[in-house]
């Protein structure tokens, strides 16, 4: 089950909607962003769903910058692996989220991503080295290491919004124990390996593809805010009722602009679309 | 003896059997759905995910009455067993009665488990057809294997690291996926079972999972320890 066929040259084309950030750009400035918004749990939903959408792109693009080499497993394989990771990184974020705290913004959930930049990077080097798996893949290294703090940070915003907090304990109460974890779990690996699986080929556009993967996190903002409105404690607070109804026309939002976007971009740069109408019956 | 102590024995061992289970499974990939390789038509990744879901709910029910690691563990290794023993049944009623292949194995001229000469069933250019006895017992034993290991993890969170039990149970398959998919890098696509030529090259999957396993062991007991669920 080869993927892509060999290195694929990157050719990007001016015309149709373009992304202007490359691979390292978009991961500087995703990877700010989201530990910026993650740091500080006091903020709206809708805010924190910003920062999920760039962990998630970030996520993706990754996968793509991989899984163009051909992994042998099939591309979701690499998201999943992410999302593994990223749960593990973001248990052990939120135990770290009671120390270091000054005010209202709590660095103390960073270890977790650094923790699980360390063993994403472990796991590179071991897949990636002649001797022990050999992969070959160029990149792998640093693709492993972003792919476990990708998910990291999205899945400790995800525990943020759902949780309005990221203490222990109530994260473990609000965001964990009543199992919206594995809605969270799927969706995200979702977003990060659907994309490129989805749109690999030989016309595969990285705008495009980028595309899809926010569409995605606007499902997952739909479903989040559904879950964040049914069960908020408050009304204006924090994860209250507001900030659960804003998050699903956030989402709403998203999801419609987005698909919209992309079925038209992928009707205009395909050759012809026809319609095949129904199966023919012979008589 | 020391709740760290436990949490990596276990953890450790679960991703060593996890990946060693991986090895096992009759995976056939693409060329499978097109019955043109033998094992059932899907990635490892799914395959042992489904193997370990199916494992860690019976695992989970089961530890729910019972404090018992074995009998824990080996609820979890029946479980994921009856999700593969079905998968394959099923995937080779398809193959024969749908697509009407012989089960076959392309890597071997005969089965080394029944004898069964298998070279003159295969059709010519494909790498064998559906799931051949040899790999359905390979399979059998992978999921066996795998599900325990998935079923200890969970155990080792629950117990020794006092998760709460959908904490261990995402938890535990977090680790088992990230174990399974870097045991799915070192075969590379396709595998039959343990007569595989690919089978030889286990112990690079087992060394580098041990590692990663290692490093999520001391993980699990850090979040337990700073959460304040232990000690």
């Amino acid at each position: 089950m080869t993927v892509g066929g060999g290195p694929v040259v990157e050719e990007e084309k001016t015309e149709g909607f373009s992304f202007p950030p490359d691979v390292t750009q978009l991961g500087i400035i995703s990877a700010i962003i989201a530990i910026v918004i993650v740091i500080i749990p006091g903020l709206p939903a809708v805010v924190k769903a910003v920062g999920v959408i760039f962990a998630l792109l970030w996520g993706m693009d990754s996968v793509r910058k991989t899984s163009k080499y051909g992994l042998g497993t099939g591309v979701p394989s690499i998201g999943v692996l992410a999302t593994g990771y990223g749960v593990l990184g973001a248990l052990v974020g939120i135990a770290f989220a009671g120390i270091l705290n000054v005010s209202i913004v709590q660095p103390g959930v960073l270890i977790g991503v650094i923790a699980m930049a360390i063993v994403g990077l472990i796991s590179g080097v071991l897949s990636n080295n002649e001797k022990i798996i050999g992969m070959k893949i160029p990149g792998l290294e640093r693709g492993m290491m972003e792919l476990g703090i990708a998910g990291t940070l999205a899945m400790l915003l995800q525990f943020s919004i759902v949780a309005g907090s990221l203490d222990f304990n109530l994260v473990v109460e609000r965001a964990i124990s009543n199992g919206v974890i594995a809605v969270m779990f799927v969706l995200s690996m979702m977003a990060m390996f659907h994309p490129y699986n989805a749109c690999l080929g030989p016309d595969e556009r990285r705008p495009r593809t980028l595309m899809v993967s926010i569409e995605i996190s606007g499902l997952l903002f739909i479903i989040l805010g559904i879950f964040v409105a049914a069960t908020a404690v408050s009304t204006w607070g924090v994860a209250g009722v507001v900030d659960g109804i804003s998050l699903i026309v956030f989402g709403l939002i998203v999801w419609i602009v987005f698909f919209v976007k992309f079925i038209k971009t992928a009707m205009r740069e395909a050759h012809s679309t026809v319609g095949t109408g129904l199966i023919k019956t012979i008589e | 003896m020391d709740p760290i102590l436990l949490i990596v024995v276990c953890v450790l061992a679960g991703g060593v059997l996890a990946s060693l289970g991986v090895h096992l499974l009759p995976v056939g990939g693409a060329p499978a759905a097109m019955a043109t390789a033998t094992g059932v038509a899907t990635g490892t990744v799914m395959l042992m995910l489904g193997a370990a879901m199916c494992g860690l709910f019976t695992a989970a029910s089961v530890a729910t009455y019972t404090s018992n690691i074995l009998l824990v563990s080996l609820s979890g290794a029946v479980g994921s067993w009856l999700m593969m023993g079905v998968t394959m049944l099923l995937a080779n009623l398809l193959y024969v009665f749908g697509a009407g292949v012989v089960p076959v194995s392309g890597r071997v001229d005969v089965d080394p488990i029944t004898g069964q000469s298998q070279k003159e069933y295969k059709t010519p250019q494909c790498d064998g057809h559906g799931v051949p006895n040899v790999s359905y017992i390979s399979g059998m034993i992978g999921a066996l294997l795998g599900g325990f290991g998935g079923a200890l993890m969970y155990f080792a969170l629950l117990e020794y690291a006092n998760f709460e039990p959908t904490m261990a149970g995402v938890a535990a398959m977090a680790i088992f996926v990230a174990n399974a998919i870097i045991a799915a890098y070192n075969i590379g696509g396709t595998i039959e079972g343990f007569h595989d030529p690919k089978f030889k090259r286990l112990p690079k999957a087992i060394l580098t999972c041990a590692i990663i396993s290692l490093l999520s062991g001391v993980l699990v007991w850090v979040v337990a320890n700073m959460g304040g669920l232990i000690g």
